[in-house]
This record gives structure tokens, sequence and C-alpha cells, in this order.
């Protein structure tokens, strides 16, 4: 006890005030400002790496979209003095689609021209960040993998459309009462696929991602086998009892004699 | 290239000569074509005849008859390209006058019916002889519902059935419908549906249509409608678009000059209520698709015939040819999937079907009835000229 009481005094004997706050308000915002300094150097320094990535990808997408017009201006003329269409058609009178082949070709070269132009900005943007900057940001990489996303998002979400519909129109024909509720489940079955597919991609989410996924689309498959398994349950018990016990034959007494049963007539309809 | 001439040139050397008529016999059973033989030769006694045909003409009871052989091909129904380019090829190399094609079950036809379509291109020279069957009311109701009064509105044909199984061709007609259907075959396609009646319109060729009377009509190999509507009602807006140059001109029906034999009565009564049930379920489901294709007056007259009682259930002339006109145009514009647009035609059709069936029922003749669809139809055809050229002009 003793010996703590000695130690506290001698703390106490020690202790030297802070100075006051008037003198070490220099020292703080020298600190802050230092701190400031260094972070929009940083960032300068990146934005001065990155920018030559930037400016290519803005260049390289501009250049091969005018290379599109002009090549896709260029096939409309050469096709149109070469009578493309009609020589196509002659072939083949069955073109459906509403664009004549002449559009379809440059409209092709066009976009196909656009979509170089950003594979090579991006690639050349993807190798100015790689090589002409130390410092890591972690946004930086999703920029090259956000192409990738949008596209997986986009294909997913035509593909859904598509799956819903056709289950919709199907089950509707089949003349499902449950048809919309299906239809609804296909559809988030693949959003939910192509959701987690996405966030795979840009590495977001982790394991949170593969959990929630596998219990999302555990449910909806789930649900979806409730829901059919309910709405046929009269047909799949009259179909159980139907197998298990066999109706005996019906012998009529011989001293009974059977009316002969008329027959409902029901013309069967011909759609051909 | 693909090509289906499918006779090699040492069968066509060897079975060569000439022949006035050709009558080109869809695969068949042998009973069949043995009973067609039968009445070729009773009705063309002495006269030069030749046929073709993939069948097996071995053990006939007709061997004066001489048979040159054609590829064997899976079509059932109705007459695909494929046969039409053998039919015309066996005609070239014997140098036919005259082409007869006989579909699957022409053993139910009358003889005097052979002759009576052949005598149409022969002696009447017509260059399409098309037969007028009598079928009962209750069958061919995708023709009566769709084909008929379409290809009546837009080509101004008043043939009754653009896509039977037999005809008689002339020689520049079978030349016409082997080169199209060439066409189907190069693209691969050998299976394809060729549409004679808007063919020989579009070339400006006589038709004539001969009453046969009764015909066992062959059903799809694929019972299920919603296949065969799809195929046969794609590959007709298919036509149709192809031709659209053509039958936006406005052109004038010919007047009716012929009758032809009455329809065989009903017997028994059809439960349209799973049909009318189908309707209101779509109705309820397909807003969203339906809403895409149709035009608002054609959706709203739908949601009033969905709440009509089985009993007093018609779908209205004017409705029914604006629902079918609004599909031909999406169709064309890819306004949704084809597949998909099909699909959701299908419980249109069965509207259709339930409100002609009601009408039969209340004692009028399916003939007035399928008549007044088709006029329902011309009437209507500015609307699906004015929807094909300005599409967007009535989605408001």
């Amino acid at each position: 006890m003793g010996r703590l009481i000695g130690m506290m005094l001698q703390t106490v004997q020690n202790y030297n005030p802070p100075p006051p706050i008037t003198n070490n308000s220099v020292s703080l915002w020298t600190h802050i400002s230092d701190a400031l300094q260094q972070s929009v150097y940083r960032v300068l320094s990146l934005f001065i790496a990155v920018l030559p990535g930037i400016l290519a990808v803005f260049v390289a997408l501009t250049l091969f979209t005018l290379i599109g017009m002009g090549l896709s201006l260029l096939l409309r003329r050469v096709l149109a003095f070469v009578k493309f269409d009609e020589r196509l058609n002659r072939g083949n009178p069955e073109w459906t689609p509403s664009s004549s082949p002449t559009m379809l070709i440059a409209r092709g070269a066009f976009w196909g021209c656009v979509l170089l132009g950003l594979v090579i900005g991006i690639s050349a943007f993807d190798a100015s960040y790689s090589t002409g900057t130390p410092l890591p940001i972690s946004l930086l990489p999703y920029l090259t993998k956000m192409v990738g996303a949008i596209l997986v998002m986009i294909a997913g979400t035509v593909i859904a459309r598509f799956l819903a519909r056709s289950v919709l129109i199907g089950a509707v024909n089949a003349q499902l009462q449950y048809a919309r509720f299906l239809s609804l489940g296909v559809k988030w079955l693949v959003l939910v696929l192509t959701a987690a597919m996405v966030l795979d991609h840009l590495e977001v989410g982790g394991k949170i991602v593969e959990l929630a996924f596998g219990i999302l689309f555990g449910g909806i498959v789930l649900t979806l086998a409730l829901a059919v398994g309910l709405g046929s349950r009269d047909l799949v018990s009259r179909s159980l009892e139907g197998r298990a016990e066999p109706k005996p034959e019906r012998v009529p007494p011989p001293e009974v004699v059977p009316k002969p049963v008329e027959p409902i007539r029901h013309e069967t309809i011909r759609h051909f | 290239m693909a090509t289906a001439n499918t006779v090699s040139n040492e069968q066509a050397t060897a079975t060569a000569t000439r022949a006035d008529l050709l009558v080109f016999v869809a695969p068949m059973p042998p009973e069949q074509l043995e009973s067609i033989f039968g009445n070729l030769a009773a009705e063309f006694r002495g006269e030069e005849l030749l046929v073709a045909t993939a069948n097996d003409p071995t053990g006939t009871s007709h061997p004066e008859i001489r048979v040159v052989p054609v590829q064997a091909t899976n079509a059932v129904w109705p007459v695909a390209a494929v046969d039409f380019v053998n039919a015309v090829h066996a005609a070239k190399e014997n140098e036919a006058k005259a082409v007869l094609v006989l579909g699957p079950g022409a053993d139910s036809l009358n003889p005097s019916a052979l002759r009576g379509l052949v005598n149409s291109v022969l002696e009447s020279k017509s260059d399409l002889a098309v037969p007028h069957y009598s079928l009962p009311p209750n069958a061919g109701l995708v023709n009566s519902a769709i084909i008929y009064p379409l290809t009546r509105a837009l080509f101004a044909s008043r043939v009754r059935f653009p896509l039977s199984i037999d005809m008689a061709l002339s020689f520049r007609m079978a030349e016409k419908l082997g080169n199209t259907a060439q066409k189907f075959v190069n693209q691969n396609q050998p299976d394809a549906i060729v549409w004679p009646v808007s063919e020989a319109m579009v070339a400006g060729l006589s038709i004539d249509e001969v009453d046969v009377g009764t015909r066992e009509l062959p059903q799809p190999a694929e019972p299920n409608i919603n296949a065969i509507l799809s195929l046969v009602t794609g590959s007709l807006f298919a036509d149709i678009e192809a031709k659209a140059a053509f039958w936006q001109r406005p052109r004038r029906l010919l007047p009716e000059h012929r009758a032809f034999s009455a329809l065989p009565s009903v017997e028994g009564a059809v439960d349209i209520a799973p049909m009318v049930e189908a309707f209101r379920l779509a109705f309820t489901n397909l807003q969203e698709i339906w809403g895409l294709v149709l035009a608002p007056n054609s959706l709203l007259g739908l949601k009033r015939l969905s709440v009509v009682d089985p009993a007093a259930f018609r779908m209205p002339e004017t409705l029914w040819a604006r629902v079918v006109f609004d599909f031909l145009v999406a169709y064309r514009l890819r306004t949704i999937n084809r597949g998909h647009l099909m699909g959701a035609l299908i419980p249109l059709y069965l509207a259709w079907v339930a409100g002609h069936l009601n009408v039969l029922g209340s004692g009028t003749d399916a003939e007035v009835h399928v008549e007044a669809v088709a006029a329902a139809f011309e009437s209507e055809k500015q609307y699906i000229v004015s929807r094909w050229r300005w599409p967007d002009r009535f989605n408001s």
C-alpha cells in the first residue's frame, strides 16, 4: 500500500502540464496540412499516372467510332452500288429482318469498330495503370472488370426475360393456373444467378455472395417445387391411386340385363 | 449448293418418256397407294400417265401404270417443298404437260375428282386447280379462322382451301412452284410449306377451284395444336411478308359464280367451356405480351370478351380480323420473339373456335359464319395496310 502511494506521488511530481493550445495549434495544422498535401500529392500522382490511360480510352473510342462511321458509310455506298440487297433477295426471298441486309452489314461494321476501340482503350488503360503507378487504389481494377460485369448483366437480363416469357406462354397454353407464378420464379432464378455472377466477377462480397446466392436460389427452387407440387396435388394423388389400386372388373349380375348406355356425343374438333 | 433433284441421272434416263400427265403421289401406306392406282387406272385408262412416287410400287395390281421413283422424304403433312421439287423435276424429265399432286390420304378422293382437277388444267387451261373439300363444320378450323380469310383479303382469292394437299398444275405453274420450293431446299428447309395460291396470284396465273366432295384429310404427325398452329401460321405470315409489295396494292375480289357441295351436318355438341377458360386464363396472364402486340382497341375488345358467359361467347369478326392483323404486323416487326408470338396467338384462336362453335350451335350455317369472318378481314384490309406502313401510329 505504501509502495502504491509512493508511485502515485512520483507520478504527480513528474507530471508536465500540456502546452497551451494556442501554442500547439500551429503544429496541429501543420500535421493536417502535411497529411492533406501528401494525400493530394498521392491522388494527383495517381491521376497523372493513369491520365494517359484514360486519354487513351477516349482517343481510341473516338478514333474507332470515326473509323466505324466512315466504314459504315463506305459499305452502304458500295453495297448500294453493287445492288447487294436485290442480289441477296433474288437468292433468298424469305429475308425476314425488318432492316435491309445492307443496313445490317453497315451497322455491324460500325458497332464492331466501336467495340474494337473500347477493347483497345481499356487494354491501354489497364497497361498504363499497372505499370505507371505504384499506388494501389482498390476501385481502379473494377473499371476494367466493369465492362465484363455489364455484359454479363445485360445477357442475364435478356435471358431472364426470354425464359420468363417462354415459361409463361407455355404454362398458359398448358392451362396451368399458376403460370404467372412459375414465370416469375424462373425469371428471378436467372436474375439471382446473374447478380451472383456479376458480384463474383467484380470480386465483391466474397463468401457472403456465395452464401446468399445459395440461400436465395435454393429458396426459389423450393418455393417453385412446393407451388407446382401443391397445385398438382389432385393430379398426383389420382395418378398414385390409379396405380396402387387397380379397379376391379365389374361383372354385372346375371339376372340384371345391363341397359345400353347412350354415349355422350362430343364431336372431335379438327384444327386441320 | 444443296439440291433436291433426287432422281439420279441413271434412273431418269432409264425412265424418261413422254407423258401428258405426271401424277406425284406423296409418301403413304401401301394400301392407300394401291387404291390410288386403282382410281388412276379407272379414270385415265388409255392415256399417257406417269406416276412419280417414293412409295414402293412393286406388288400393286396395276403394272400398266408407269412409275418413276423419287427420293423418300420425312414430310407427312402438308406437301413439303422437297416434294414439289421432286415432282417438278420428274415432270421436266418426262416432258409432262401437267402435274397432279396427290397428298397423303388421297385414296379417299372420288376418282371423278382426280379427273376434274386434271381437266381444269389440261382442257380449261387453268394454271392451278385446287380442290374444294366438303369437310365437317368442326374440321379445318385453322383454315377457316386464319388461312382462308387472310388469303382472301390480301391476295384476293376465293380459294377456300389455300393449303390444299391435292392440286393440279400446268407446266408453267409447276415450274414456278418448283423454283420457289428449290429456294427453300437450298436454305436447308426441305419441309417448308409452299403456298401455291399466293404464288399463282403474284405470278398472275389463273386459278380454278374444283368441287371434289368429301375427303379424309390427314392430320399432322404432331397432334399438339401449339406446334402445328405455330408452324402453319408462321409460314403463312412469312409468305405474306415476302409478298408485301403485291398485296398492299388494292385488288378486286372476283365474284363467286360457282356453287359447291353442301357440308356434312354436325352431330353432337362440343364443350366449349375449356376453350373459354383457356382464353380467360390467357387474358389474365398474357396482358403484358398482348399489350406489346395488339392495338389498344383490340385489347379493350378482348377485355369485354373475357367477361362474356360461355353460352353467349362469340368473338366479333372485326375484332378477330384486327387481332390477326396485329399479330401479322408484330411478326414482321419482330416485336417479340416469333415463337412467343405464335404461342400468344393460340388462346385467341381457341376463343375464336369457341365462338364459332357457339354460332354453329345456334343453327347458323358454318360457311355463312366463315364467309362473314372473311368479309370482315376484307373490310379491315386498309387497317393492315396502314399498320404495315406506319406501325407506330396505332400504338396510342
